[in-house]
C-alpha cells in the first residue's frame, strides 16, 4: 500500500516538478514569475483531451499539445515582455496573470467548463511487479519527464545557447555587451518554458484522464510553491520540491484523508521555510543546479 | 581609419554626458582616452558599441557605417569591449567565460587553438580552466576578461579602466599584457584609464575629455611632458604625487 501510494506520489510530483522547472526558467533566466504557465498547462491538458476527442491518433495529438502550447507561449512572450519591456517589473507580472484568465475564460467559451474525460487509450496494459501497479502512462510520463528535465540540464550545461542563457540569468547587461543577442533568446526561454508547462499538461490529461478549464490553478499554485521550497531558479531544487508535494499530496489522502490534504501539503512547505527559508537547493551555482 | 566616430552625442534623460564628440582610431594605434570621473570616457565607450544609442552623430568602424548596428553584430564585426568591473560571469567556469567570449564564432577549431593561446599567455587562467570564475582573484579576473576579448577575434580592443582596483605590480602587469598583444598582433587598442602615467607610456596619442568633449588630442609624449595641462584636468593626486612609476614588466 505505501509503496504503491509512494509510486503515484512520485508520478503526480513529476507533474508538479514539470510545471516547477518551466516557472523556474523563468523566474531564473529573466527574473520574470510567469503567471501564464499554469494557463499553458492547462490549454495542453485540454487540446489533448479536444484532438483526441476529435479523432486525431493519440501520438499526433500529443504532439499537437505540446506545439500549440509552445506557440501560445511566443504570443505571451510579445505581449507581457516584448511590449512592456522597461516597464516596471511588477506589469509583466501582471499581465501574465491576465493570460491565465484569459486563457481559461476563452477554454470555457470553446470547450465548457464541464470536466471532460479522456478515453483510457492504455487500458489493461497496466503493469504488475512485485505486487505494485504501474501504469504504462505512468511509466512513459515519469521517463519522459526525467529525459526532459536532463534534456534541459545539458542544453544549459553543455552548450552554447546554454552559456548564453546562464549568462543572460546571472547578468543581462554582461551577456549584452559580450554580443549575446539577448531580444534573440527571450523567445526561447518562454517556448521552452511553453514546453515544460505543456509535457506536464499532457501527462496529467493522460494519466489523470480528466481535464477542465481551470486545473491550471491548483496545479500552478503546487509549481510555483515547488519552486520556492526547491530555492528559487535551481531546476534541481524545482524537481525535489515537486516530488515532495507529489509524495505528501498522496500520501495525506491516503492517510490522513482528503479532506486534509492540502493542510498536510502546505504545512509542510511552511515547516520546510521556517527551518530553511532560502530552499532547498538555494545558492547552488548555475549548471549545478542554478537555473 | 579603423574606427572614425563623427559628432557623437548621448544624453541620459536631460544631462549631456557626451557631447558632439570625434575620435579616430588608425589601425595598429594604442590611443588612451583620458578625463576626469564624468568626463564622458565610459558613456563614449558604450556608445561606440551600441550599449547605449547614441542621439546624433555617426560611428564607422572598420569601413562600415555601424551607427545602427546592434551590439551583437559590432561585436561580430570585432569591435570588443573590456568592460570596468571586468564582468566576469560567477556562474560559469574559466573556460566558460572565454567561450561566452567566442559566443558569435562559428570556427570552432579555431576557437580550441585561441584558448590554448590565451592559457599560453595568462598560466594561471590555465591551471583554473575548469574552475568556477568565482575563485579568481581580481588580477585573474583582469586577465579572463582580456582573455574572453580575445576569443571575439577583436579587430579594435576597447578596455575600459582595466588596471581599476588592482595593486599596482599587477595594475603593470595587465597595461603590459595590453601593449605586448599591439606589439605583436598589431591589435589597435583604446584605452580608457585613470592612472594616466602608465596609460600614457604605452600609448601612441591620447585624447583628453571634458564635459563630454575633446579638449586635447595628440601623441602621448606631449601629454606625458605637459605635468600642468594633466594636473588642472585630472586634479594633482593623479600625476605629481605617483611615485616615479615602476618600469612595466616585458
Amino acid at each position: 500500500m505505501l509503496g504503491q501510494q509512494f509510486i503515484n506520489g512520485v508520478m503526480l510530483g513529476s507533474v508538479y516538478a514539470m510545471v516547477a522547472v518551466a516557472l523556474t526558467l523563468s523566474i531564473g533566466v529573466l527574473n520574470f514569475l510567469n503567471f501564464s504557465i499554469p494557463g499553458l498547462f492547462m490549454i495542453a491538458g485540454m487540446a489533448t483531451w479536444a484532438l483526441i476527442h476529435a479523432g486525431v491518433a493519440w501520438p499526433l495529438a500529443i504532439l499537437g499539445a505540446l506545439a500549440i502550447t509552445a506557440a501560445v507561449s511566443l504570443v505571451v512572450e510579445r505581449f507581457t515582455w516584448r511590449w512592456l519591456r522597461g516597464a516596471e517589473p511588477f506589469v509583466p507580472l501582471v499581465s501574465s496573470m491576465a493570460f491565465l484568465l484569459l486563457f481559461e475564460h476563452l477554454a470555457i467559451a470553446w470547450w465548457g467548463s464541464e470536466m471532460r474525460v479522456l478515453p483510457s487509450l492504455f487500458a489493461g496494459t497496466d503493469w504488475r511487479v512485485a505486487g505494485f501497479v504501474i501504469g504504462v502512462p505512468q511509466l512513459v510520463g515519469l521517463a519522459v519527464s526525467i529525459a526532459s528535465i536532463f534534456g534541459l540540464s545539458l542544453l544549459l550545461k553543455r552548450t552554447s545557447m546554454g552559456r548564453s542563457l546562464r549568462t543572460i540569468a546571472e547578468d543581462s547587461d554582461t551577456a549584452l555587451l559580450l554580443g549575446v543577442d539577448v531580444n534573440r533568446l527571450v523567445p526561447v526561454v518562454f517556448a521552452l518554458a511553453g514546453l515544460f508547462a505543456a509535457l506536464a499538461g499532457v501527462l496529467f490529461a493522460l494519466n489523470y484522464r480528466q481535464v477542465q478549464p481551470f486545473m491550471g490553478e491548483a496545479v500552478g499554485l503546487k509549481g510555483i510553491s515547488a519552486m520556492i521550497v526547491g530555492g528559487m531558479g535551481s531546476t534541481w531544487g524545482a524537481i525535489a520540491g515537486g516530488l515532495v508535494i507529489g509524495i505528501t499530496e498522496v500520501l495525506s489522502v491516503g492517510y490522513v484523508g482528503a479532506n486534509f490534504v492540502d493542510i498536510a501539503v502546505f504545512g509542510l512547505l511552511l515547516l520546510i521555510l521556517f527551518v530553511r527559508p532560502t530552499g532547498l537547493f538555494a545558492g547552488l551555482p548555475a549548471g549545478r543546479g542554478g537555473i | 581609419m579603423l574606427l572614425e566616430a563623427r559628432d557623437l552625442e548621448v544624453r541620459y534623460g536631460s544631462v549631456r554626458a557626451v557631447r558632439g564628440l570625434s575620435l579616430q582610431l588608425a589601425p595598429g594605434e594604442i590611443v588612451a582616452v583620458l578625463g576626469a570621473n564624468g568626463a564622458g570616457k565610459s558613456s563614449l565607450l558604450r556608445a561606440l558599441l551600441g550599449l547605449t544609442r547614441a542621439h546624433a552623430g555617426k560611428v564607422a568602424f572598420d569601413g562600415n557605417d555601424v551607427t545602427r548596428w546592434s551590439t551583437s553584430a559590432r561585436v561580430r564585426a570585432g569591435l570588443v569591449l573590456v568592460p570596468e568591473g571586468r564582468r566576469i560571469v560567477m556562474g560559469l567556469t574559466v573556460q566558460e567565460n572565454l567561450l561566452m567570449g567566442a559566443g558569435q564564432r562559428r570556427d570552432s577549431s579555431a576557437v580550441q587553438t585561441e584558448i590554448e593561446q590565451v592559457y599560453q599567455r595568462f598560466p594561471n587562467l590555465a591551471a583554473r580552466r575548469h574552475a568556477s570564475a568565482s575563485v579568481l582573484s581580481g588580477g585573474e579576473q583582469q586577465m579572463l576578461a582580456i582573455g574572453r576579448a580575445l576569443l571575439a577575434a577583436p579587430k579594435l580592443m576597447m578596455l575600459d579602466e582595466p588596471s581599476l582596483g588592482l595593486s599596482p605590480r599587477l595594475a603593470n602587469e595587465v597595461l603590459a599584457h595590453v601593449r605586448d598583444l599591439n606589439r605583436e598582433r598589431g591589435l589597435t587598442i583604446l584605452l580608457v584609464e585613470q592612472n594616466t602615467q602608465r596609460a600614457l607610456e604605452i600609448a601612441h596619442r591620447a585624447y583628453l575629455l571634458e564635459l563630454g568633449q575633446v579638449l586635447r588630442q595628440g601623441p602621448a609624449a606631449e601629454f606625458a611632458a605637459d605635468h600642468s595641462l594633466l594636473d588642472a584636468y585630472l586634479g594633482r593626486g593623479q600625476a605629481a604625487q605617483r611615485p616615479t612609476p615602476a618600469q612595466l614588466t616585458t
